[in-house]
C-alpha cells in the first residue's frame, strides 16, 4: 500500500484545523506552531496554501543528511527521522524546497510529516477536501477529473453564452 | 494546560500590567469568556460610570474551550458598559485571535484608564507590552492589521484593532479581526477608541495541553461530523449565514423600509444565491468545517479590486431590506465599508433605514442632511451615509450617537419611528408574527438582540415531542410547548433555554452555529460535559453547566439593573402592537403582537427565571446561585 | 445496551439525518422535488417555490415564485375574510 498526502489550495478555507490536530496527535497539546504542516496565508489578499511534506521520490532532506538520519518507513511510504542518527543541524530545513521540514523549540529537534503511521489526522479531519490522503495509483485520475471539471464549467458558460447570443 | 492562563490587568492611565493566575473556583462558577467577563464587569466597573470615561473597563477574554478541539472554539469576548446603551456591552468574534491570545499565555484582559495618546497591547509568550500607535491611528480595520504585523515582523500575529469609527467613538463602532470577523454589537469599538486603545495584537508559542488527546481527537471528530451532516451547516458551507433569507423573506419576516413591510418581493438580485455568483469560495474560523464566511473581490466602483469577507445574513437587512435596496453591489459594497470603518453592520443599518422613515415623514428634510436625499431605495445615500456616520459628518454625526441619543437630538416624533429596545436597534426581522422572537428581542440582556435568546427553530414547526427533548434538557420542563409559531405558549421557556444554551457556548468560546441555533439537532449540554472532560480535564454534569449560564446571566440582569434597567424596558417599540403585516404567507399576513398577551408572557418569563414581578432576581435565586454578597472582588 | 456499546449522543444525531428533501413555507409539508428541479409546486398548498441545490440531491427554497404565492395569499385571505 502506498498512499499519499494530496494538497488541494482551492479547497482550502484557512481554518487551520489540519494545523490543530496534528499538534495534538504528535504532541498532546494545541500547539500550530509545533504541527508538522502549517497553512500559510496572505490573509487580507485571501491568499491560502497548506504546506506539508510531499514524502518525495528523491528526497533532498534524505540526501542532504549528513547523519542518513532520514529513511522511507517500508509500511507508510512516509520518510521519518531516526532520532537516534539525527545530529540536529538542520541541514535539512535548508534542503526542502517547501519549507516543509520544522523545528521544535521545546524537544529541540527537526519535525516532520510521518503521516501519523498511516492515519493522517490532517486528512482526517479535513472535511473540504483540501487534503486527501490517496493511493498512489489514484493520482492520475484525481488530477484529471479535476482538470475536466474546470474544462466542463468553462464549456458550459462557453454553452450558455452562445445561446444568449443567439 | 489550557488553565495555566492568566489573568492581565491592564492600566493604561499608568501604564502599568500585573497578571495573575485565575482560581479553579471561578472557572467551576463561571467557565470563562462571556460568564467570567459578566463577573469582571460587575466587579470592576464603577456604578453609573460613564461608558466613554476612564472608569468603564475594557474585557476581552477568552472562552474556556478556546483553542482547544471543540469544533470551532475560535471565540474571543469582549466587554465592557456599553456606549450605546449604559447597560451590558458585551459581543465576541470568531476568527483567530481569540486562540492566539490563549497560545500567548492569557485568558483574560481587565483594561483600565486612558491612555494619554494612542497605544497598542503586544502580547506574546506570557508578556504584555503597550506600545505607541500614533502611526496606526486614522488607518482602517484592515490596514491597521497589516500594519501591525509588519512593524513586529511576523506574519502569523493575529490582530484585533479598531477602525475609524472606534476612533470617532460611533457608539456603534466594534472591534474587528481578520477581514470581516466583529465583535459586532453595543459599540464595543467606541469602548476601546476611548481609551485611545487602538489595537491588540497576540503571537504566542505556549501549549494548550489537552488532557486525554486521543479521546479528544475522536470526540472531536463525532462532533464536528454531528454539526457538518446537518442541512444548515451543509447550506452554510456554500452560503454563510445568507442562506437564512430564502426562509425568512419568503415566508414575510423581514423588516422592510424600517418598518413599513415584512417582505421585499422580487428582489431576486439580493438573494443568496445571487450573491453566490460573485464568491470565490467560504472561509473558516479557527478548527471550524462550517465556514460560514463568504469571500469575494467587488468588481465595479470605485473599490474594485478590494479583497472582501462576507456578507453576513444581517448586512441584507442593513445595506437592502431595511433601506429599501435590492442591488447587490450595494450590500457587497456596504460589507465592504462597515468592515473596514469597524461599524456595527446592523445598527448602521438600522439608524440609516431609520434616519429614511423621518425623511419620508419629513421629520428630516434636505436642510438637516446637507442635501443628501435620503429617499428609501437611494444606494448611492446608504452608501454615502455610512461614509458620513463612520466619519461623523453631518447628518451622520447624529446618526452615529446610536437610536436614543440621535431621536433627542432630531426631536419632533423621531422616536416614534425607532425599532430598537433599551437603545440597541433590531435586527432586520419582523417579530410580529412570532411572539416567541419577540420575547427574545424584548428580555435579551443586550437590548434588541437575536444572539441572546432567539429561539430560531421555533420557526421550523418541529413536533412537540422534539421540543420537549430539546427544551426538557437538562431541566425538566413540563409546561406547554408548540410547533406553531403564531402562539403565545411556552415560548418564555424556549426564549429562557436559549438564553441558558448561548450563554453557554460564549463562556466556552465556541460558535453558536455549533449548537441549537440555526439547527435542532445541534451539540448542547448534552455533548458538553463531556467535550470540556476531554480537553480540560474538569468535570461538569449538564445541569452544573446550566447553573453557570444561568449565574451568569444573572449577572448580567443585576448590572443592567444596577445601571438602570426598568421592567418598562423590557418592552417592545408600540409599532409592534400598533400596526399590522401587510404581506407574506397567510401564516404572518396581517398580524401585531397583543398586548396583554405579551405582558403575560413577560411576566411568566419573569416568573421561569425566579425574577420578581419588577424582573428583579429574588433572595432565594441569588443564594442559590451564589450571588448574595456581589460584588465579591476575587478577580 | 452495554455501557462500553452506547452510543454517543453525537453518533445518533447523525443516523437520524434526513436529505434530499425541504418543507414548503406555507403548510409545512415536507417535500422530495425531482433532483436539479429548479420550480416546484407544493401539491399539499399549491404555492410554488424557486429552488436551488447546494449539494447533490439537497434542494432548498432560494424564493417563491412571487405573483404565483402572492395570487394564493390575496385568495386565501378573501376567503378567510381578511385575518
Ligand atoms: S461557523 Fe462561521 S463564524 Fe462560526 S466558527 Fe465557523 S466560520 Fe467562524
Ligand atoms: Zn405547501
Amino acid at each position: 500500500m502506498s498512499k499519499i498526502l494530496v494538497i488541494d489550495p482551492e479547497k482550502c478555507t484557512g481554518c487551520r484545523l489540519c494545523e490543530q490536530v496534528c499538534s495534538v496527535k504528535h504532541e498532546r497539546v494545541v500547539n500550530p506552531y509545533r504541527a508538522r504542516i502549517k497553512v500559510v496565508k496572505w490573509e487580507m489578499e485571501g491568499k491560502i496554501l497548506p504546506v506539508v511534506c510531499q514524502q518525495c521520490e528523491d528526497a533532498p532532506c534524505a540526501a542532504a543528511c549528513p547523519g542518513h538520519a532520514i529513511a522511507r518507513n517500508p509500511e507508510t511510504g512516509a520518510l521519518e527521522v531516526n532520532y537516534t542518527l539525527c545530529i540536529g543541524c538542520r541541514t535539512c530545513m535548508n534542503v526542502c524546497p517547501f519549507g516543509a521540514m520544522g523545528f521544535d523549540w521545546v524537544e529541540n529537534r527537526v519535525i516532520k510529516c510521518d503521516l501519523c503511521g498511516g492515519d493522517p489526522q490532517c486528512a482526517r479531519f479535513c472535511e473540504t477536501g483540501a487534503i486527501l490522503y490517496v493511493d498512489k495509483s489514484e493520482l492520475s485520475s484525481l488530477k484529471q477529473k479535476k482538470g475536466a471539471e474546470s474544462l466542463m464549467d468553462l464549456m458550459t458558460k462557453v454553452t450558455a453564452a452562445i445561446t444568449q447570443a443567439g | 494546560m489550557a488553565l495555566s492562563r492568566k489573568i492581565a490587568y491592564i492600566d493604561l492611565t499608568n501604564r502599568r500590567v500585573r497578571t495573575a493566575p485565575i482560581p479553579l473556583e471561578m472557572r467551576r462558577r463561571y467557565l470563562g469568556g462571556r460568564g467570567l467577563d459578566m463577573y469582571l464587569l460587575y466587579n470592576h466597573v464603577k456604578p453609573g460610570a460613564d461608558p466613554l470615561g476612564p472608569d468603564n473597563v475594557a474585557l476581552v477574554s477568552a472562552g474556556l474551550l478556546t483553542g482547544t478541539l471543540a469544533s470551532a472554539s475560535a471565540r474571543v469576548h469582549i466587554a465592557g458598559k456599553s456606549p450605546l446603551t449604559g447597560l451590558v456591552g458585551s459581543a465576541n468574534m470568531g476568527g483567530f485571535f481569540g486562540p492566539e491570545m490563549r497560545l500567548a499565555g492569557f485568558d483574560h484582559l481587565v483594561i483600565t484608564g486612558k491612555a494619554d495618546g494612542p497605544v497598542y497591547l503586544w502580547i506574546h509568550d506570557g508578556e504584555i507590552e503597550i506600545r505607541d500607535a500614533s502611526h496606526l491611528w486614522g488607518h482602517d480595520a484592515h490596514q491597521t492589521q497589516t500594519l501591525v504585523r509588519d512593524e513586529l515582523g511576523d506574519d502569523d500575529i493575529q490582530v484585533m484593532t479598531i477602525g475609524v469609527a472606534g476612533e470617532n467613538l460611533v457608539r456603534f463602532a466594534c472591534v474587528m479581526t481578520s477581514l470581516k470577523n466583529a465583535a459586532g454589537r453595543t459599540g464595543m469599538g467606541a469602548l476601546f477608541g476611548s481609551k485611545n486603545l487602538k489595537a491588540i495584537a497576540a503571537r504566542g508559542r505556549m501549549d494548550i495541553k489537552i488532557a486525554f488527546p486521543e479521546e479528544a481527537l475522536d470526540y472531536n471528530k463525532e462532533i464536528i461530523t454531528q454539526v457538518t451532516s446537518a442541512k444548515v451547516s451543509k447550506t452554510m458551507q456554500k452560503l454563510g449565514t445568507l442562506f437564512i433569507w430564502g426562509t425568512t423573506n419568503s415566508t414575510g419576516l423581514v423588516r422592510v423600509r424600517n418598518f413599513q413591510s415584512n417582505q421585499i418581493p422580487h428582489a431576486d438580485d439580493i438573494e443568496p444565491e445571487s450573491i453566490e455568483e460573485e464568491m470565490i469560495g467560504t472561509a473558516g474560523c479557527f478548527g471550524c468545517q462550517v465556514h460560514c464566511r463568504g469571500r469575494y473581490f467587488i468588481k465595479k466602483g470605485p473599490y474594485t479590486g478590494a479583497y472582501v469577507e462576507g456578507p453576513e445574513y444581517t448586512s441584507l437587512g442593513a445595506f437592502g431590506a431595511e433601506v429599501g435596496c435590492t442591488t447587490k453591489q450595494t450590500v457587497l459594497v456596504g460589507n465592504h465599508l462597515v468592515n473596514t470603518y469597524g461599524l456595527d453592520t446592523l445598527e448602521t443599518g438600522s439608524m440609516i433605514a431609520w434616519a429614511m422613515e423621518l425623511f419620508e415623514k419629513g421629520i428630516l428634510t434636505t436642510k438637516d442632511t446637507d442635501g443628501l436625499d435620503l429617499r428609501f431605495g437611494n444606494d448611492e445615500a446608504v452608501i454615502e451615509a455610512v461614509h458620513q456616520i463612520a466619519q461623523r459628518r453631518g447628518i451622520g454625526d447624529i446618526l452615529a450617537e446610536g437610536p436614543l441619543k440621535a431621536a433627542e437630538k432630531i426631536g419632533k416624533d423621531a422616536i416614534k419611528y425607532l425599532i430598537h429596545v433599551k437603545g440597541m436597534s433590531n435586527l432586520h426581522s419582523d417579530e410580529r408574527p412570532t411572539p416567541a422572537l419577540a420575547l427574545n428581542i424584548a428580555t435579551a440582556s443586550r437590548g434588541s438582540d437575536h444572539l441572546r435568546s432567539r429561539p430560531a427553530i421555533d420557526l421550523y414547526h418541529l413536533p412537540e415531542k422534539v421540543l420537549r427533548k430539546i427544551f426538557g434538557n437538562p431541566v425538566p420542563y413540563d409546561g406547554p410547548l408548540t410547533s406553531d409559531y403564531r402562539d403565545y405558549e411556552g415560548k418564555p421557556w424556549e426564549v429562557l433555554w436559549q438564553e441558558m444554551c448561548y450563554e453557554t457556548v460564549d463562556c466556552l468560546g465556541i460558535c453558536k452555529y455549533h449548537t441549537v441555533f440555526l439547527g435542532p439537532n445541534m451539540p448542547n449540554f448534552s455533548e458538553w460535559p463531556k467535550l470540556i472532560y476531554l480537553n480540560t480535564g474538569l468535570e461538569f454534569t449538564p445541569k452544573d453547566l446550566w447553573d453557570i449560564a444561568d449565574r451568569a446571566y444573572t449577572m448580567e440582569r443585576l448590572f443592567n439593573l444596577r445601571e438602570g434597567l426598568t421592567k418598562e424596558m423590557d418592552w417592545l417599540p408600540d409599532r409592534y402592537f400598533d400596526e399590522k403585516t401587510d404581506r407574506g404567507l397567510p401564516v404572518v399576513r396581517g398580524k401585531s403582537i397583543d398586548r396583554d398577551k405579551f405582558r403575560k408572557m413577560v411576566d411568566e418569563y419573569y416568573k421561569l427565571h425566579e425574577w420578581d414581578e419588577n424582573g428583579q432576581p429574588t433572595e432565594k435565586k441569588l443564594k442559590a446561585l451564589g450571588l448574595e454578597n456581589e460584588p465579591t472582588h476575587k478577580l | 445496551m452495554s455501557k462500553t456499546k452506547e452510543e454517543s449522543t453525537a453518533k445518533k444525531t447523525v443516523r437520524g439525518r434526513t436529505s434530499g428533501q425541504f418543507r414548503c413555507l406555507n403548510c409545512f409539508e415536507r417535500l422530495t422535488p425531482p433532483p436539479g428541479a429548479k420550480i416546484f409546486t407544493c401539491p399539499n398548498c399549491g404555492y410554488a417555490w424557486r429552488l436551488s441545490w447546494f449539494g447533490p440531491g439537497e434542494p432548498r427554497i432560494r424564493g417563491p415564485v412571487w405573483d404565483v404565492n402572492e395570487a394564493q395569499t390575496q385568495k386565501s385571505m378573501a376567503e378567510k375574510g381578511g385575518n
